[in-house]
């Protein structure tokens, strides 16, 4: 399964195993793939199919039981995390908002952060100035996300992984949150997105990863996954939500 | 000079067997009172009643053999006992957390020795048992009390404040920079009861130390000067305990990539299901 485009992430053969004995798992199972750079990958799939760990091997939140997840080329295990998860940023499912104001959430990020600085990644994710000083508890969920993404691009990473960003929001709020998203690819950004909506997938994505318990079972161009699956399992759920 | 010899020096009041006897009149109000609002505990109270009064005669019992014949190094078995008993009662606050029984054990261990130490080295307080077993008891209580609260805390943080500390570890924070405002949480947590309790001293309670000096015969005084001690004896043993319990937990709970681990299973059986909102500050 080949997503085209120099690859900023190759997968091969990737097994993540849970628990021992009778009780284990495999929420991935034999999982080969590569990732392009500077493109909007977009992981679909039915809940609980695995497309939340795909992603988290990304930045080593989790670790493959047996295959090797490539970065840039070389096994992901050798580069320092720290560094790496600094080169590959993660905004989670819900916004979680880890400072009392938004200036000081920033901060979390880089803490030697400007106020200048910060109203530039204001900007970035479209919204105003006077949020700065704004009290976190007072966000809406919308704003809230815009801040968690502020913060991911504090650190001015290579790549930015988003688990379901938008699928605790409103139309309104995850229209908003998607455009942000839509202007930090225009802006060069690798972008790894899990996604529960095809709609958004569509509008947002250069490559389509159709992920079914925890196997691949289709991946490339969007527009070719989207209409015309190449697998039976893809088909059968790309024809279930749309 | 014996026990005995202490207390009548200090002409010191102690109730005869007999007037031991008629104060368990108070039990059968108390039994009279669970029976007639039909609270389902009459038998809890008996059973409750009669273990207090064997387990204090045994330990009485021990205790005078300790302190005529133990010596420094009997007075110190018995606070290593005591230490590996609250180690295992601790460790039941923090299941599901990897080696948390070394963990407690260590936390406790290492406040008695910090607190004792320092009181013997200072004079504060003697090496003779019948000063260093009650003393030490108070203070493998406080750090009991310290170590399970920090590891109660550390435990539903890593079940329920998952995301928090993951959005720290994804923007590059080490493992110990990701945990620390969970970390520092417990250990406020496990310190304020001690605080408050050291604030309102004396003011709506008289603490047993100080009590029992007082009825020994003590002045008041002079009573006061070792419950100051205790006090802060108590407050140095709580911030040891929650120090040490949530510095060592804090390895066992990330790996070497500095990923969060999950509880172990058996723990998770016990641990309250989250109902705190993903924005809660961490």
């Amino acid at each position: 399964m080949e997503v085209m485009a120099a690859p900023v992430f190759e997968l091969d053969e990737v097994t993540v195993t849970r628990g021992s004995g009778a009780t284990h798992s495999h929420p991935l199972s034999q999982v080969t793939l590569t990732i392009g750079t500077g493109r909007c990958t977009a992981i679909v799939g039915p809940s609980g199919a695995g497309k939340s760990t795909l992603l988290r091997l990304l930045n080593r939140l989790e670790e493959p039981s047996t295959g090797t997840v490539r970065y840039r080329g070389a096994p992901i295990a050798t580069y320092d995390v720290l560094s790496l998860r600094r080169q590959v940023g993660l905004v989670q499912q819900r916004p979680v908002l880890l400072g009392d104001t938004v200036l000081d959430d920033l901060r979390v990020a880089d803490p030697a952060l400007a106020e200048q600085a910060a109203t530039h990644l204001l900007a970035e994710v479209d919204l105003p100035v006077e949020f700065l000083h704004r009290e976190t508890p007072g966000l809406s969920g919308g704003e809230g996300q815009r801040v968690c993404l502020a913060r991911a691009v504090a650190v001015r990473p290579e790549v930015l992984l988003a688990d379901e960003p938008t699928s605790a929001l409103d139309a309104f709020a995850a229209n908003a949150v998607e455009q942000v998203l839509r202007g930090l690819l225009d802006r060069g950004l690798t972008l790894v997105l899990v996604c529960h909506d095809l709609r958004q997938a569509r509008r947002l994505a250069d490559d389509v990863v159709v992920v079914v318990a925890g196997r691949v079972v289709d991946a490339g161009p969007a527009a070719r996954v989207l209409d015309e699956p190449s697998s039976s399992e893809a088909r059968a759920f790309l024809a279930g939500v749309s | 000079m014996t026990v005995a010899q202490a207390v009548a020096a200090h002409h010191v009041y102690v109730p005869s067997w007999p007037a031991v006897a008629a104060s368990a009149l108070l039990v059968a109000a108390c039994i009279a009172v669970v029976a007639r609002e039909r609270l389902g505990l009459a038998r809890e109270v008996a059973v409750a009643t009669v273990r207090a009064a064997v387990q204090l005669v045994a330990v009485g019992a021990l205790l005078a053999w300790l302190f005529e014949h133990a010596g420094l190094a009997g007075s110190l078995g018995w606070v290593a006992a005591m230490v590996l008993v609250a180690g295992g009662v601790s460790a039941r606050r923090g299941r599901g957390l990897r080696g948390v029984r070394a963990v407690s054990t260590t936390a406790v261990a290492v406040a008695v020795a910090v607190t004792l130490g320092l009181l013997v080295v200072t004079h504060a307080v003697t090496t003779e048992p019948r000063v260093l077993v009650p003393i030490g008891g108070m203070v493998v209580s406080g750090a009991l009390q310290a170590t399970s609260l920090t590891l109660l805390r550390i435990r539903d943080a890593v079940s329920e404040n998952r995301p928090q500390v993951e959005a720290r570890l994804a923007l590059g924070q080490s493992a110990r920079q990701a945990f620390a405002p969970q970390l520092r949480a417990a250990l406020r947590n496990a310190l304020v009861p001690t605080i408050d309790t050291t604030k309102v001293v004396g003011l709506i309670s008289l603490p047993g130390a100080m009590t029992g000096l007082i009825i020994a015969g003590v002045p008041p005084l002079d009573a006061i000067r070792y419950q100051i001690v205790v006090m802060y004896m108590l407050l140095g043993a709580w911030a040891v305990a929650g120090l040490v319990a949530g510095r060592m937990v804090e390895h066992t709970i990330f790996d070497e990539a500095h990923r969060l681990r999950p509880l172990l299973r058996h723990g998770m059986t016990t641990a309250r299901p989250s109902r705190r909102p993903a924005r809660n500050r961490s």
